[in-house]
């Protein structure tokens, strides 16, 4: 296939598998603000979703920090252009993608867009329109599933989807360590975070025990059961990788595989060490940065169009 | 028949051919239709049309405009009352538009090698020479089976007799055929079990059929051959026609960043290196298509190009040049082509065109200015054009002095009325004018028409102008067999 439509489909997934998660913590959060947690703190996810370094005026207050990070223009970052984003690359691979695909992507990009959308997060029930919203991502996912052929682009949108997943994972984890280091109970911030994941009723059944932070790091970064957990996400990006084979420049799949390949070990080995939040975060920073580097070597060996 | 409320509205005019009613009867090929629109309440027609609106924005069938850096998604406006031809007027105009393709054919082969019209006397040599779309660089060079036009979209019109007339004949990069298609798969979308019962011929075949004519254009020895659709890319108002003919032939949608010369050979960048392009269907106007050659400050083309199309190594579709051969100028000496080449009589009329480079005419056209319209040889889209019996005297001295600079680039014709057909507008059916595009594909095995055609609809009460950037929109045209 093309390296540009190669190149768009990835980060159409990216941009998509963003967009879910996020929303998923953002839905969790407005909840807890809601329900148990005084004073929620919303500072910490608006700088810490921002671009690098954004500051946020001082607590912003519900509505203001899911304005900015939902439908704000202005914020690079936020979930409307993160949607219009994943729409522009779709719409540059409109013929590759398949009909039913763009037009969920579209749905979406309008469905975002609506003025009823806005009305619900910042007068009415915002629950609603999560809700609304994530019912169109897993719409996407399915159409995705059901329609796409399982070619070479079939095997980039999953890669990109996986790595996007896999750091978008780490980011909440962080995201919840600075909100545990700032107080609170741990048993509640961790609560939150398996539920921002999509993964605390799983926990009660996998670990069957009161949250503990072993547990917990043990759910994120290792367990294989678990389709959020960073050693999950980053194994399925390497299996994606690896049906490229076929298709691929021998030595460009070479360089590729190993660096993947190092990545899982990595993963998987020094992840067991890992048992307080100290040592967790080392492991996230360097994980994160090993992505980074496979990242920019898929893309100047698979999407090098220019 | 009793029109009751449905058509209070709809009053035909003098001298205008309207295509539904004669002498307030309605015509023998609409009477099916009508009898299915008379048992739907306007409520439900406004319905219908919200339905269109939405299944248009939800497709993503628009184009965007952008202002203060924000996208407005807008659709092309789309009438939901198709427009019904029928059997023995197709076959007419089928006709008229193979003759005149053949003939363009052959004058685009004539006029880039030996010239025989010229040296014939049937054409001036200074009308091609001052022509800015003569492509000098095209003179000599051999085209794949001596195929110039490719995919032609044939302007027609009709007077107030009913009889048509060509006004444009685009050889370039004529577009929208794609709403051709669509706006056939929205008519059963909101017309359910209409179109069988009406016999209505099949549009779908266009892509197949294209399809077929761009394989056969290989010059390699290959059982599949790599054809591609150049595009100029996302921000392109017809970026949508682009990916769905692409989507619907299963080729690839390229744009100039994705293809590269190497050795007079064209290739495509993919995930697995290097692959050869046999034939390029280019959406991409002459002057962008390689800027060593043409335009040097085009992205939207591939540098070397053109050197490799001259070696016969990759075929472009339209052929470079074409342009020369729609000049509005050099259109007024097509019914001499057609005689001159094929010895035959035009089957379609052709609107008498006044040069005004010639001071008979340029006296004449003045004088008579409300009846005229005066165009840029060189425009299209509706724009640079002054329709004589709508402006003020300022405007026409002010176009008159921009005409007394450069003679050549502007010619005149009488306003032709164009025909009217029924629209459903504010909530009612009114008469509204149109024009009709089929287009033409012309192939190694011969020149097709897909039984069909875009309908262009001038939206505002009494307008002449259809084009999209103009205020336009556009029906499904309904050929019956």
């Amino acid at each position: 296939m093309l390296s540009r439509v190669a190149d768009a489909v990835f980060w159409m997934a990216r941009y998509m598998e963003r967009t879910d998660n996020i929303l998923r913590a953002l839905r969790t959060n407005y909840i807890a603000s809601q329900d148990e947690i005084q004073n929620f703190d919303w500072q910490i996810w608006v700088e810490g979703l921002g671009p690098d370094g954004y500051v946020s005026k001082s607590s912003p207050t519900y509505r203001e920090a899911l304005h900015h990070l939902l439908l704000n223009k202005e914020n690079n970052t936020s979930l409307l252009v993160n949607v219009a984003r994943a729409r522009e690359n779709a719409r540059s691979v409109q013929d590759y993608i398949t009909k039913e695909v763009w037009q969920c992507i579209n749905d979406y990009y309008h469905l975002i867009r609506d003025p009823y959308t806005e009305q619900l997060l910042l007068a009415n029930d915002p629950v609603t329109a999560f809700d609304n919203l994530l019912r169109e991502s897993t719409l996407f996912y399915g159409t995705v599933d059901i329609t796409m052929n399982r070619g070479e682009g079939y095997s980039f949108l999953n890669i990109g989807k996986y790595i996007e997943r896999l750091l978008r994972s780490l980011d909440i984890l962080e995201l919840k360590i600075k909100e545990l280091e700032k107080g609170g109970s741990e048993v509640t911030q961790w609560k939150y975070l398996l539920y921002s994941l999509s993964g605390y009723e799983f926990h009660t059944k996998y670990y069957r025990n009161v949250l503990s932070t072993e547990n917990v790091i043990h759910q994120v970064i290792l367990n294989m059961q678990f389709p959020h957990s960073a050693l999950y996400c980053l194994s399925q990006a390497n299996r994606y990788f690896k049906r490229l084979d076929v298709i691929s420049v021998p030595e460009h799949f070479k360089e590729m595989e190993f660096l993947l390949g190092r990545a899982v070990s990595n993963l998987r080995y020094g992840g067991h060490e890992q048992k307080n939040v100290e040592q967790v975060k080392s492991l996230v920073l360097r994980t994160k940065i090993e992505i980074k580097e496979l990242s920019q070597k898929l893309a100047s060996l698979y999407f090098g169009y220019s | 028949m009793s029109f009751g409320s449905l058509l209070s509205e709809y009053t035909t005019k003098p001298n205008i051919w309207d295509e539904m009613c004669l002498e307030g009867e309605i015509r023998e090929h609409y009477k099916v239709f009508f009898e299915t629109l008379s048992q739907i309440s306007p409520a439900e027609l406004a319905r219908k049309d919200e339905l269109a609106k939405k299944l248009f924005m939800s497709q993503g069938i628009t184009f965007t405009v952008y202002s203060d850096g924000e996208g407005i998604e807008k659709i092309f406006p789309f009438d939901i009352i198709p427009r019904i031809i029928t059997a023995a007027e197709w076959t007419h105009i089928e006709q008229g538009i193979k003759q005149r393709i053949k003939a363009l054919n052959i004058f685009l082969r004539d006029i880039y090698h030996d010239q025989f019209i010229i040296k014939d006397g049937v054409i001036p040599a200074s009308l091609i020479h001052t022509c800015p779309n003569f492509l000098r660089e095209m003179v000599g060079v051999d085209v794949p089976f001596d195929i110039y036009t490719h995919i032609s979209g044939i302007d027609l019109i009709r007077d107030s007799d009913g009889s048509f007339y060509v006004l444009e004949d685009n050889l370039r990069t004529p577009s929208g055929v794609s709403y051709m298609l669509e706006n056939r798969s929205m008519t059963y979308r909101i017309f359910p079990g209409l179109l069988p019962k009406s016999s209505v011929r099949s549009v779908k075949d266009y892509p197949d059929l294209l399809l077929k004519n761009l394989l056969g254009l290989s010059n390699r020895q290959k059982s599949e051959p790599t054809v591609v659709l150049l595009t100029p890319g996302i921000f392109n108002s017809a970026y949508f026609e682009h990916t769905t003919l692409a989507r619907l032939m299963g080729i690839e949608l390229v744009e100039g960043r994705d293809l590269v010369v190497d050795n007079a050979k064209v290739y495509m960048k993919t995930t697995a290196g290097l692959k050869q392009v046999d034939v390029i269907y280019r959406r991409v106007d002459d002057e962008f298509i390689d800027p060593l050659i043409f335009n040097p400050n085009s992205i939207l083309g591939v540098s070397g190009l053109y050197y490799a199309y001259r070696k016969g190594n990759v075929a472009i579709v339209n052929a470079p040049g074409n342009g020369v051969a729609d000049d509005k100028a050099v259109y007024s000496f097509v019914p001499q082509m057609i005689k001159y080449y094929l010895n035959e009589e035009p089957i379609l009329k052709t609107v008498p065109t006044y040069a005004m480079e010639n001071q008979e005419h340029f006296q004449h056209v003045f004088s008579n200015i409300t009846k005229m319209v005066i165009k840029k040889t060189n425009e299209s889209g509706g724009y640079g054009m002054l329709m004589g019996h709508a402006v003020t005297e300022k405007e026409v001295s002010e176009y008159r002095k921009e005409v007394e600079k450069n003679p050549r680039h502007f010619i005149a014709q009488p306003i032709i009325s164009l025909s009217s057909v029924p629209c459903f507008i504010n909530n009612k059916i009114q008469p509204r004018h149109v024009d009709l595009r089929p287009f033409a594909l012309n192939g190694p095995q011969g020149i097709e028409i897909v039984p069909g055609g875009l309908t262009r609809v001038a939206l505002r009460e009494g307008s002449l102008v259809v084009n999209s950037s103009q205020g336009g929109g556009s029906k499904d045209t309904w050929i019956l067999g």
